[in-house]
């Protein structure tokens, strides 16, 4: 209900041009645009909607979390790279893209994560199955590998450490680019296959006890790791994905139940796509169960 | 050449610079869209339904798309009447926006609408009161526009409690006969009847056994709604002398000339600007030529060319 937040943040409506689509693992597909002026206003935890143009069916944008900014041999933009399931019309299209077809795009939307505090020294990135896709370019950013948004690399923590967990090993993607961008990244698969045979709170059970999490992907799982979190005390961010029809504020479609103090029930609806995608767990009422 | 002068449209006593305007509930308070659409340009803005206390909306999910449309139950979710002419009004109302803006007004029960209508009586900043008399997805609530006389007698009653404001009557397309409805609006003295609102709707998830939708039942758009709109314009325009604001799946150049022709004065476009956030300036630059094409020089010259002159073969 909180209309108040919606802020004007720098966002763009494009067409742009597929530089490359390639299968990362089972079922997810990497898709490169070209959009170097998109590109140069995002930051890790914000996301863009994209749709191919003259069709209706489907109809809607899709929203799809930055994975990676994309640099020429100069170290110049040249644009940004999103990474997704096929699950549906709209991410069957996508894996069939070629170079030099079009997308529109608009974006980025939505928030960047939170600063970490200064105090912390090792975040705890929690991805489930295509929820790690926001965490690349946040390693990046975090390890100073790269700088977003016209800010220089600069390093913010001294380590990152990835829990990523998937059914099978045939459906992680991307571990090269993690262990690439400097992450400590432990695979948990549920059949054992790759790394811990178990659940992300079974990798979380392992590691030194975090100081920072921030978690993203399927409602059990946030649910199960904003449980442990909140169990050892710790602080734990989650990056939520809700039925969106435009990314903009416009729609009120995707809210979700945020605690308030100014309501009498205790919480009021926001908006994923402008109060989010990130927020605290501790202010999620369904997380709270 | 079309001078921009000839854009211009009239809904009774509601003068617009052109006929394309943002519909109600898909442009938020517009705000979210600054940067992106470029306001000045656009014939008016219809924000977000306000009723007159906060509603928290619908229990997600409140959107399922289906083929080429979208059916939605978000519960005119808002912060109430007092919010918005706090926080909304004036920026809506600034240099920054610049076009009429179109307050679209909901209520839980008849007396409402006057009360709210004499609330914003006077107030700089509202071109015009549109009075969402059909949103399909609020429990409990009355629909105003399923009964003529009762529709021409809430019509009249927000005409009453603020005179001097051009009126606009939203209407439901979830009716047996839809000139009926029009022709009690018409009577209880609305400016010009917006035609139509969302079509009742449902889609379900066989493999989990419920709808999709948090409410069940939701109101459908996008451009698979649009001949049934078109319709409800069609058949009033040929049997009610009341303008008509044409709403439902339009999303280019075409479907506003289609509307235009079969009767509306203005159009307003919804679903599109979720998918297309700039599709409502783009078309307002098209409409010249389209015009053109036509073989009209002015918008008004294109308002129900078909409608007025077609008849069916013998």
């Amino acid at each position: 209900m909180d209309s108040s937040c919606a802020q004007q943040r720098p966002c763009a409506h494009k067409s742009a041009s597929v530089l490359a689509n390639d299968q990362l693992a089972e079922r997810t597909w990497r898709l490169r645009l070209h959009g170097p002026e998109v590109a140069a206003l995002a930051q890790p935890g914000q996301f863009f909607m994209v749709r191919i143009a003259g069709r209706t069916d489907p109809l809607l944008g899709r929203p799809f979390a930055l994975y990676d900014t994309v640099l020429d041999g100069q170290g110049g933009l040249v644009g940004l790279e999103i990474v997704h399931l096929v699950v549906g019309k709209m991410t069957t299209l996508l894996s069939g893209l070629k170079p030099g077809d079009s997308v529109e795009i608009w974006g980025p939307l939505g928030m960047r994560f939170p600063a970490v505090p200064d105090h912390v020294a090792r975040v705890t990135l929690v991805a489930g199955g295509i929820g790690q896709t926001p965490f690349l370019a946040y390693s990046r950013e975090l390890l100073g590998g790269r700088g977003f948004a016209g800010k220089s690399a600069q390093k913010v923590v001294d380590k990152v450490e990835l829990v990523y967990g998937a059914r099978r090993e045939s459906l992680l993607a991307g571990l090269d680019a993690f262990v690439q961008a400097g992450a400590c990244v432990l695979p948990c698969t549920e059949d054992g296959s790759l790394g811990l045979k178990g659940r992300v709170t079974d990798g979380l059970d392992t590691l030194e006890k975090p100081e920072w999490i921030v978690a993203c992907g399927p409602e059990p799982m946030l649910y199960a790791v904003a449980r442990w979190a909140r169990e050892r005390g710790v602080p734990c961010q989650v990056s939520l994905e809700t039925p969106m029809a435009c990314g903009l504020g416009i729609c009120f479609s995707c809210v979700v139940k945020v605690a308030s103090s100014e309501q009498a029930s205790g919480w009021d609806y926001q908006r994923v796509c402008i109060d989010g995608p990130t927020f605290d767990a501790a202010n999620l009422i369904d997380l709270q169960k | 050449m079309i001078p921009p002068t000839a854009l211009s449209t009239k809904l009774g006593r509601l003068h617009l610079p052109n006929p394309v305007l943002v519909a109600s509930g898909t442009f938020g308070y517009a705000r979210e869209m600054a940067g992106l659409v470029d306001f000045k340009k656009l014939g008016g803005i219809v924000p977000k339904t306000v009723t007159l206390n906060p509603r928290p909306g619908n229990p997600p999910p409140r959107t399922a798309e289906t083929t080429s449309g979208l059916l939605n139950a978000i519960g005119l979710d808002n912060d109430g009447l007092e919010y918005f002419l706090q926080n909304h009004l004036p920026w809506l109302a600034s240099t920054e926006v610049a076009c009429p803006i179109v307050l679209n007004i909901a209520a839980k029960s008849a007396d409402e609408f006057p009360r709210m209508a004499a609330r914003v009586k006077g107030l700089p900043g509202i071109a015009a009161l549109e009075l969402n008399l059909s949103c399909p997805n609020v429990a409990g609530g009355i629909d105003f526009a399923t009964k003529p006389d009762l529709c021409r007698a809430v019509v009249a009653s927000a005409r009453d409690a603020c005179p001097d404001l051009p009126l606009l009557a939203k209407l439901t397309p979830n009716v047996t006969n839809i000139v009926e409805i029009a022709q009690g609006a018409a009577d209880g003295g609305c400016d010009a009847v917006s035609l139509v609102n969302t079509f009742l709707g449902i889609a379900i998830d066989w493999r989990r056994k419920k709808p999709i939708l948090g409410n069940g039942m939701g109101g459908l758009s996008g451009p698979a709604i649009k001949p049934l709109a078109l319709r409800c314009v069609w058949q009033v325009a040929r049997a009610v002398n009341i303008p008509i604001v044409g709403i439902g799946g339009i999303a280019t150049i075409d479907d506003v000339m289609e509307f235009m022709v079969a009767g509306a004065s203005a159009v307003q476009m919804g679903t599109v600007s979720f998918y297309d956030p700039t599709a409502a300036t783009r078309v307002i630059d098209q409409l010249p030529e389209a015009l053109a094409t036509l073989g009209v020089s002015s918008v008004a010259q294109a308002i129900g060319l078909v409608s007025k002159t077609w008849h069916p073969a013998i």
